[in-house]
């Protein structure tokens, strides 16, 4: 397992630079001027200039990428040290940036994450066991819903009713910027919390179901069930351990998306975060956050494979590295 | 210019904005002529401050929303094109350190004596020195404020390249001064290479200077802090030694995080103060908490407790807030333009809803210089571009009451020309400027060409046939064939767009779109050579124009000068450069005259494409809603905050 791991550590390194320099060509192949967009369309041609002399944006596509790689390992010394990268729109780092989203991201997608897991798991498995069942006709039908409406008319139905008409939730998150700051506002992130996990529920009851219904079709509970044990342990012990292999593919696949995949929560819900910074990156454009996040994207996604893989071996003793 | 609350480019009033207003009336007729009526001219919160009944008290917080994607990134009041923004200047900067002139009275794009540190400048030496006395004035660290002050802003100015500033065009400020001194402590003297009409000067001049505390005179913070006691003042010591000082405050001004507790920003002279000791605070999501000074020299004194600028991610979260927190969640709000049809349901959580207009105009350019060829082969669409005539029937192409009425909302102003029609100023009689040259006339665009020799095929290809008459450059049997590249995402613009192509094909024109994000239009949209490889573009529509500051005067040297770095179509017109001197030197008695006719000129010459104009105090908002028991609020003309006016009643 540790070769293995380290393998996989290194392969992780080789994939994450192809990542770079791909994005890093395919910026600096869009229309337009960094130095005209940051300056303005009254800047004369000196400004211009001058500015793209002094953040080195005259030189070379290469040995930008060189530079850039040179800060992401030994950090900018013209900007404090950052690694990833300066907004040239905030006058921050990106470093800065993302040390104040990250945590707040952890908090919006890692909870609604957990919760949909804790609601989806027990579904799943109740559909599958009472299969073409009534509460397997609700479970399809409610997921079917969820799943097929877009995540901005989920937030905005719950902000319209809950917010506006009943005042029950504010209709934004809690504004503290740190992410202690806002577990201590607990209502402000019952909205997009809840937005968020009715969707990657939906998603993951229809795994857990369809897993469960693999499951319970081997020999294997055939035999539990045949030597007696009680339901209760044949779900327990047999059916969901075996089952969740397909869910912890899905939950390793979605720890990039905690990150960056939150965009449209982030935006109803004023919730300013990393997918937004990125998206605003991208439209203004603003190349050095959008190379910085796409490289902690792209490790981030590494991990989550990993971490996936490692989930196998602990689920399956069968599954062998 | 600066650039505009949303869009951080120097560019303002999205014209997706627009208003509310216009819907008191500023849809014209297809031939008609906007006036000043076009826009809200007066009412609660324009012309007088609102005034809710019942007792004044002191104290309370006002929210104010900031746009989305536009919270402040700098500081420190002397500021670069990279970070010439309203959000900085109007929202945080001007709050914090007066000016040396204060300009905006309420809803008149007007200087304000009586709010200002300059007294009236006294003008001598044949129209070239300015003698300025100033008023009694004191920093929050106990300093008085003095022209020893203006001296320190005009010598770090002098010492960095003048190509950085905000408000800079070639030849003008600071090129033009040849010299400044502080022959006493209430007294600043500067003078100009020569004599120029002194309304310019104060409007568009001298409006730049911000007196600078001695405090910010050092290179590093720990040096002790300078003062006129101690002598140490590094920029009196040369350019080099200037531009270091310089290079350290913008240094520090890029610290965010720094500004409540930096010993610099904490010395202020304007109403607010970030000051983390009193109160004021920057988070790290850009939450700006500012608090009274409490040794404002200023009157009346700030009778809040706190303004607190709250950031938004998206237009949806202003308009989800407000629907459902009301003025307890946010007591200003910029609304953003797609909620106008929405603005009565907000209003009645609490709110007077004021329509008052940017000092703007849009428009987009087309490039007289493009390489790009009306047809494979053919010649240069330039030739045809530049040709007075067609641009003039281009815009007889633009509908823009129908505009106004079908895409914005009724939300926006009719516009011809560079001087905007609203808010009202004094400085220029806007009655004397025609709308004609803009009225939507199909059929005057097809006489304007087929009187030029060009023989019109509704729908087909048009053609010239008579190349004297169409013009330099262009062969008999050439068509008309360009692109307008837009700015995607905005709807009302791509509905805009779609109309003129369409309007352009029943007249033989053919307009192909095609949309890139704002930035992009933007860089596209720059002045070029035809031989250059970028200068192919055709029509570049940011969907925005122009906001006047911190040059304050709607003079053109900026816009369509030959070489000004705004003139983005590269139009050339000797008459066009004389007119716009005479806006600059001519005399006193003359300026009104002269700003007028240069603006007629303009609307009949369409060296740009007129536009719908956004209302909203910054451009690109329906309207901004005012909480009703918020006493004191004034939309200033040029988008100046100025909480020191403000109070709650209960």
């Amino acid at each position: 397992m540790t070769g293995y791991i380290i393998r996989r550590l290194g392969q992780a390194i080789i994939v994450t630079l192809g990542v770079t320099l791909i994005t890093f060509i395919l910026l600096h192949s869009l229309p337009g001027s960094f130095a005209r967009d940051i300056l303005g369309n009254r800047a004369p041609p000196e400004a211009i200039a001058q500015f793209n002399h002094q953040n080195g944006l005259d030189r070379s596509v290469f040995v930008q990428y060189w530079y850039f790689l040179d800060h992401l390992v030994l950090g900018d010394p013209a900007h404090s040290g950052a690694h990833l990268g300066y907004s040239y729109q905030f006058n921050r780092s990106t470093d800065s940036l993302l040390a104040n989203d990250l945590p707040r991201d952890v908090v919006l997608g890692g909870l609604s994450l957990i919760f949909s897991l804790l609601i989806a798991i027990p579904v799943g498995i109740a559909q599958a066991v009472r299969r073409n069942g009534p509460l397997d006709y609700a479970g399809t039908g409610v997921s079917f819903l969820l799943y097929s409406m877009p995540q901005y008319a989920i937030a905005l139905l719950l902000i319209q009713f809950l917010s506006i008409s009943f005042h029950i939730f504010p209709a934004e998150a809690p504004q503290q910027a740190s992410a202690i700051g806002m577990l201590t506002h607990p209502s402000g992130l019952v909205l997009p919390i809840a937005s968020l996990t009715l969707v990657t529920y939906a998603q993951f009851s229809r795994y857990m179901r369809s897993s469960a219904i693999d499951t319970l079709a081997q020999d294997y509970m055939r035999t539990a069930r045949a030597k007696g044990l009680p339901e209760r342990l044949v779900l327990w012990r047999h059916l969901l351990r075996n089952s969740l292999i397909a869910v912890v593919t899905l939950v390793g696949l979605s720890i990039p998306y905690i990150i960056t995949g939150t965009l449209i929560i982030e935006q109803v819900f004023n919730f300013p975060g990393t997918g937004l910074e990125y998206f605003q990156a991208a439209l203004r454009p603003d190349y050095e956050v959008m190379l910085g996040i796409t490289v902690l994207v792209g490790v981030v996604t590494v991990v989550g494979n990993l971490m996936a893989d490692i989930g196998y071996a602990i689920l399956d003793p069968r599954i062998r590295y | 210019m600066r650039k505009g609350k949303q869009s951080f480019l120097a560019v303002a009033g999205a014209v997706l904005v627009a208003l509310v207003t216009a819907a008191c009336g500023s849809s014209s007729s297809s031939s008609g002529a906007p006036t000043a009526s076009a826009g809200p001219t007066s009412g609660p919160g324009l012309t007088q401050p609102t005034s809710p009944s019942g007792s004044k008290v002191s104290g309370g917080t006002v929210y104010f929303t900031e746009g989305s994607d536009a919270t402040p990134n700098y500081i420190f009041p002397m500021y670069s094109f990279a970070v010439c923004s309203t959000t900085n200047a109007n929202q945080l900067m001007n709050m914090l350190y007066a000016p040396l002139y204060t300009y905006g009275e309420n809803y008149r794009p007007t200087v304000d004596y009586n709010h200002s540190i300059g007294q009236q400048p006294v003008v001598s030496n044949g129209g070239k020195t300015y003698t300025i006395k100033l008023n009694s004035w004191k920093w929050s660290n106990g300093e008085p404020v003095t022209s020893r002050d203006l001296v320190f802003w005009m010598n770090l100015m002098k010492a960095s390249p003048s190509t950085e500033w905000c408000g800079y065009a070639p030849g003008y400020f600071p090129d033009n001064v040849t010299s400044y001194s502080a022959p006493n402590p209430s007294t600043f003297v500067i003078t100009f290479n020569k004599s120029y009409d002194p309304e310019w000067i104060l409007y568009s001049e001298l409006s730049q200077i911000f007196p600078m505390p001695l405090a910010w005179d050092r290179t590093s913070l720990s040096q002790p802090a300078p003062t006129t006691d101690n002598g140490h003042l590094p920029d009196a010591g040369g350019k080099a030694s200037a531009g270091s000082v310089y290079k350290f405050l913008d240094t520090e001004s890029k610290k965010l995080a720094s500004w409540p507790t930096s010993p610099l920003w904490s010395v202020v002279d304007g109403p607010m103060t970030i000051s983390g000791k009193l109160g004021g605070n920057f988070t790290s999501s850009a939450q700006l908490t500012l608090v009274p000074n409490p040794d404002y020299s200023g009157s009346p004194k700030p009778s809040i407790a706190k303004l607190v600028e709250l950031p938004y991610t998206s237009e949806a979260a202003i308009y989800n807030t407000v629907r459902s927190g009301g003025p307890s969640a946010v007591t200003i709000a910029d609304i953003p333009s797609q909620y106008a049809p929405q603005l009565n349901a907000l209003a009645a959580e609490g709110y007077d809803v004021n329509k008052a207009a940017s000092y703007s105009f849009n428009y987009f350019p087309l490039n007289l210089n493009s390489g790009a060829s009306t047809s494979p082969g053919g010649e240069p669409v330039r030739y045809v571009f530049r040709q007075t005539y067609f641009r003039q029937a281009i815009q007889h192409l633009i509908d823009q009451a129908g505009w106004i009425h079908a895409f914005l909302y009724n939300t926006a102003n009719p516009t011809c020309g560079p001087i905007p029609f609203a808010p009202p100023s004094p400085l220029v009689d806007t009655s004397a400027i025609p709308f004609s040259p803009c009225s939507f006339s199909p059929s005057t665009a097809k006489q304007d060409l087929t009187s030029h020799g060009w023989n019109v095929v509704p729908g087909g290809t048009t053609t010239c046939q008579n190349p004297t008459l169409c013009g330099t450059g262009i062969k008999k049997g050439e068509g008309i064939s360009f692109n307008i590249d837009y700015q995607s995402g905005v709807v009302a613009v791509q509905d805009e767009m779609n109309d003129l192509a369409a309007q352009a094909k029943k007249l033989g024109i053919s307009i192909s779109l095609t949309t890139h994000p704002f930035s992009a239009v933007v860089a596209a949209g720059t002045p070029c050579m035809p031989s250059a490889a970028s200068c192919k573009w055709t029509a570049e529509n940011w969907g925005a124009g122009w906001i006047y500051g911190p040059s304050y005067l709607p003079t053109g040297e900026p816009l369509y000068n030959p070489g000004s770095a705004a003139n983005a179509g590269s139009y050339v017109d000797p008459k066009m450069t004389s007119l716009i001197t005479q806006t600059i030197t001519g005399p006193l008695s003359q300026e009104n005259t002269a700003l007028a006719t240069y603006a007629k000129y303009t609307s009949e010459q369409d060296p740009v494409i007129f536009g719908p104009t956004s209302v909203g105090t910054y451009g690109g908002y329906a309207a901004t809603l005012v909480a009703k028991n918020l006493g004191g609020y004034a939309a200033n003309a040029l988008g100046f905050l100025q909480p020191q006016y403000w109070y709650f009643t209960k």
